[in-house]
């Protein structure tokens, strides 16, 4: 039942998307505007066909119908009911599931947002797009990805639940679904900027439009990675934010592309520069999104996340295939069109920073790129296999990610246009006083390394010239200096560094020692005192827990455990974290192991020594609360700024209409005067959007 | 991506020496479809799946020091087995394919006794209980000598991550076979005649 | 735009020798040569674990990467080098334990193309600018009538400056 149901909704919403998109394209191609809004409504089967499967599949989880083979690989009768339902993207299936119901609500809100222009082209062709992208989705289903199919034989009694892994901390419910919405988010200002170039009306108009999309689906892809980060460090126990994992890399690298595009497309609604760099780094953003599905779902990187089945990386490809040959043939096209009006007339302006900030973030995402495939590419060629891990990735990052610190620093007190050094100078001294006293005080506490001491500084230096801006803004215009794209940004941008920060002093300052103990004996280390109470073993539905009981410094009790999975077999470490503004401090559990010969129910024996290890690590706290700023400045830069002036007038015009023209200076006047330099700061305004 | 390099022509009006700046552009945007392509071929050819080959860099090359005792206390060094066919197998008690090929390996050692240049069987204890194996030995049989390697030397040395695994030395000391998956009493005893008779061992 | 004077040259330069000798001293305070135990943690960060998946033999603790630990920790205490020890482990366990692909043959290539990528990008941003700078220069000196303009403009409606 469960099974027709969800197989009818798949078929209904692959047949909608092909239906609606031929309609739509004989509407566009032959001029017939009627068509388009008939065309439209096919998006509404879409989702009703999305929802369907969708509420199929939970139910069939939620009542345990094993008859699925789905449901039979990932639901438990002994999973607790919220891992239940969120074990529907647990596995390849299901997680692709998602992404069609996450698309199809996109496109339907897209369709709602625009519905007052649905005869435009520009809106016609990006349905068009959309319903492509959309059909793909629901052929995977239907197809290689089938979640539906029926076990083979007899229905099991019971499922062997959700990997350990993804049954034990409620980040894992929520972290795929918002990673997903970022992920599918760019689909939309993709389907915009495709829509431009077919019809030849590659301006300003499409990024105006999808502005607000793609800040939403930037803001929900940075916080699903930082969710990411969050869960390796409080599920996984290996005690570190980041592994440089396939799957990791895969949910950076259109990260990477978006941020450059986001920044990039201030120039081109500024100028009109930069256009073939705005479409390419939407289109790569696009097609590193297929890319890392196809990378982390068709088995050809081995990874934690191991997510995989070899039927589905073929079509992976070919989308990859179609979607990235297809933007480059069409921004060829059009490339006479995307010629700018302008230049750049100094690297040391607005401009030339944003230049600089889309290299150094292609050349981030080439070498993540690069170190992912690498491994892939060589095994192809020469037959044999070599890893590309961490100590690669950490060493070729960390130049650029201080590269990116220090423009993040000069950046926002740049002028459009050009700047003189003495404008530098002037602007950046508080920041720089900050960044330098960032280095000395660490210093003086006993602090060593370079990496992590440039940093700090550059950190310092970044975070001064964002609050700078701040202050600047609050200061004339109060609350209001916290709205809008430039001031949302330098709170976006105070998150992000705090995150740097916090990662340099993570890894070069993080200390681990490992203790054996009687129960009742204490160790010191680092100093804190940690007293072995006890050793506990549990008997819970779905696994046996064994953990210590652990006191820090004389107060709260910590319980790592170790926990084996009765269906799979699995022993999955569960670390528990103390939490300090300054610092976590991080229990692992290492031996005794439960062991399988206890399923009978016997505890494990209570006074023998127990090992666990304690790790130091200097300021993870600040790394979520910088997540949390990213979610709050992403949200305040959708708020419109202040009154826009005309680009042309003065930095010191008043925003209200209600000055007479005739004070107002000649725009011929202005254009002149600003091409002798006369004018060195007119355009200045940091805070201008 | 390639996409670094592809944007800057486009930026700048038509200058004066136009024709030569001009046509950069389509070499460029050919350069990142060629990139693209080459990309995709490999990605299809990639071979995807846990990768269990059972290459070995020591294949034919002098087998590592294994110098231990035996559970039973008794010393074993391999270079002392030299002159025989020698056949190791890492072993675990908690490791099913190990437990379930056990049988085979008894076949395999009383084939290989009833020979006048008989390959000798060794069992190394892989990350176990030498308590344990002792118990599953009394209990299953298994008149061969079991090694300690409770400091995980030999498993280090010869490159072993996962039980079972089962090597052939043949009588100069030199690797000549590494097989990483559950075997049997017939394909051991065919793999020996193959490496005796002279060709190339492939598993 | 206002210009407090304690913000030119000298204030700069002293931020910057301060600024360096801080860092020469954070630099210095790390100490010279490792103790052993720092150079088996540094060389088993760059091993990976051969049973499970994404974690280094520092990392991990699982049995077999306990025992390649222990085995860098002997071969570091007999005085072989880093390399020597990395070697050592590749002939056996296969060149797939390194983390770090080698810097000779086609694994350098993950370390050469970044580089190359970053001078050509360095250079074509150079050119690019260097010719708009001509461009711009190109266009010629301003004329009598555009200084009049401007003059006017600034009479009129004051200095837009900051």
């Amino acid at each position: 039942m469960n099974g027709v149901l969800g197989m009818a909704g798949i078929a209904l919403g692959l047949a909608s998307t092909i239906l609606g998109g031929i309609t739509v394209v004989i509407g566009l191609t032959k001029g017939r505007p009627r068509l388009l809004r008939v065309g439209s409504l096919y998006v509404w089967f879409m989702l009703g066909g999305a929802v369907l499967a969708f509420a199929a599949m939970e139910r069939a989880l939620i009542t345990r119908d094993f008859s699925l083979s789905y449901v039979a690989n990932v639901g438990s009768s002994r999973t607790p009911a919220l891992y239940n339902f969120a074990a529907l993207w647990s596995a390849l299936q299901g997680s692709i599931l998602l992404w069609v119901l996450l698309l199809s609500l996109y496109v339907a809100a897209t369709l709602l947002w625009f519905r007052k222009r649905l005869t435009d082209p520009v809106v016609g062709w990006a349905l068009v797009v959309l319903f492509g992208i959309s059909a793909f989705f629901f052929l995977l289903v239907a197809g290689p990805a089938n979640p539906f199919a029926r076990t083979s034989g007899t229905a099991p009694t019971d499922g062997l639940g959700p990997n350990p892994l993804l049954q034990n901390h409620p980040l894992m419910v929520i972290h795929p679904p918002i990673l997903y919405l970022g992920y599918v988010g760019f689909s939309v200002p993709f389907a915009f900027a495709i829509a431009g170039l077919i019809t030849g009306r590659v301006g300003e108009g499409w990024l105006l439009d999808t502005r607000r999309w793609t800040l939403f689906a930037w803001g929900f892809l940075s916080i699903g990675i930082v969710l990411g980060a969050w869960w390796s460090y409080e599920v996984l126990g290996w005690g570190g934010v980041w592994g440089w994992d396939p799957v990791e890399n895969a949910s950076l690298l259109p990260w990477l592309t978006a941020t450059a595009f986001i920044h990039s497309v201030l120039v081109q609604e500024r100028r009109g520069m930069l256009r073939v760099w705005n479409l390419s780094l939407l289109a790569a953003t696009f097609s590193l999104t297929i890319l890392g599905t196809f990378l982390t779902r068709s088995g050809v990187i081995q990874s934690v996340h191991a997510f995989s089945n070899g039927a589905i990386g073929p079509y992976l490809l070919t989308f990859f295939g179609i979607v990235a040959g297809g933007s480059l043939l069409l921004i060829g096209w059009r490339g006479d069109r995307l010629r700018s009006p302008g230049s750049i007339d100094s690297p040391l302006s607005r401009e030339g920073a944003f230049l600089a900030n889309n290299f150094l973030f292609s050349l981030f995402a080439f070498v993540v790129l690069l170190g992912t495939v690498f491994p892939l590419v060589v095994e192809a060629l020469q037959d044999r296999q070599l890893s590309v891990g961490r100590p690669f990735f950490d060493r070729m990052t960390t130049p650029i990610g201080l590269a990116l610190l220090t423009l993040m620093g000069i950046a926002p007190v740049l002028p459009w246009r050009k700047a003189t050094g003495e404008l530098l100078r002037q602007r950046l001294f508080w920041p720089a006083c900050f960044g330098v006293a960032c280095v000395v005080v660490p210093v003086l506490f006993g602090a060593d390394g370079l990496a992590p001491l440039l940093a700090f500084g550059l950190g310092g230096f970044a975070a001064g010239s964002a609050v700078r801006q701040l202050a600047l803004a609050t200061r004339r215009q109060g609350w209001r200096g916290f709205l809008g794209r430039a001031n949302g940004g330098m709170v976006v941008h105070i998150g992000v560094i705090m995150i740097a920060v916090a990662l340099a002093a993570q890894v070069s300052y993080q200390r681990y020692a490992e203790f054996t103990l009687h129960p009742g004996d204490t160790a010191r280390f680092g100093g804190h005192t940690f007293t072995f109470l006890r050793q506990v073993a549990e008997d819970k539905p779905a696994a046996l827990i064994t953990s210590a009981r652990i006191r820090i410094d004389g107060g709260p009790v910590y319980a790592p455990a170790q926990q084996l999975y009765k269906a799979r077999g699995d022993i999955i470490a569960t670390p528990s974290v103390k939490t300090g503004l300054t610092g976590d401090i991080y229990l692992t559990l290492l031996t005794p192991e439960p062991t399988s010969s206890a399923t009978s129910g016997a505890p494990a024996p209570t006074d023998t020594t127990l090992t666990f290890g304690v790790r130091l690590m200097p300021y993870t706290i600040w790394l979520w609360l910088g997540g949390g700023l990213i979610a709050v400045g992403t949200v305040l830069a959708a708020f419109p700024g202040r009154r826009r002036r005309r680009p042309t007038d003065p930095v010191s015009a008043p925003t209200s209409d209600r000055v007479p023209a005739e004070s107002r200076p000649d725009e011929r006047e202005l254009v002149t005067a600003r091409r002798l330099g006369r004018l060195g700061a007119v355009g200045g305004a940091a805070a201008d959007v | 991506m390639s996409d670094v390099l592809m944007p800057e022509q486009s930026d700048t009006p038509p200058p004066s020496d136009g024709g030569r700046r001009r046509r950069l552009a389509p070499y460029l945007a050919l350069a990142v479809a060629v990139v693209l392509a080459a990309f995709i071929v490999v990605a299809i050819a990639a071979k995807g799946g846990t990768k269990d080959s059972a290459a070995t860099p020591l294949l034919g090359q002098p087998a590592p020091i294994v110098q231990t005792t035996t559970i039973d206390g008794q010393p074993f060094d391999l270079a002392t087995r030299r002159g025989s066919w020698v056949v190791l197998n890492f072993f675990s008690t908690w490791c099913q394919p190990c437990v379930a090929e056990h049988p085979e390996l008894l076949r395999f050692a009383q084939s290989q006794a009833g020979q006048p240049d008989g390959a000798e069987l060794v069992s190394v204890v892989f990350n176990d209980d030498v308590a344990a194996v002792k118990k599953f030995f009394a209990e299953h049989g298994g008149g061969w000598p079991a090694l300690n390697d409770t400091e995980g030397r030999i498993q280090v040395g010869f490159g072993v991550a996962k039980s079972p695994e089962t090597w052939v030395v043949d009588p100069d000391g030199v690797v000549r076979a590494r097989i990483i998956s559950q075997v049997t009493s017939a394909e051991l005893n065919e793999l020996l005649a193959r490496l005796k008779a002279g060709t190339p061992a492939s598993s | 735009m206002s210009r407090h004077a304690y913000k030119g040259w000298p204030a700069w330069i002293g931020l910057g020798v301060i600024a360096v000798v801080a860092l020469v001293v954070g630099v210095s305070q790390s100490g010279g040569a490792s103790t052993p135990s720092e150079r088996i943690d540094a060389i088993a960060r760059t091993i990976k674990c051969p049973v499970c998946p994404g974690e280094s033999v520092y990392e991990s603790r699982n049995s077999v990467a306990v025992n390649v630990k222990n085995e860098i920790a002997r071969e570091v205490r007999a005085g072989r080098t880093d390399d020597e020890i990395r070697s050592t482990l590749a002939a056996r366990f296969g060149d797939s334990i390194l983390l770090v692909p080698r810097a000779s043959g086609v694994d350098s290539l993950v370390w050469v193309l970044p580089v190359v990528v970053l001078v050509l990008g360095v250079v074509g941003l150079g050119l690019a600018f260097r010719r708009w700078r001509l461009d711009t220069a190109s266009a010629g000196a301003p004329s009598a009538a555009d200084e009049a303009l401007v003059e006017r403009a600034m009479r009129d409606h004051g200095d837009g400056c900051r």
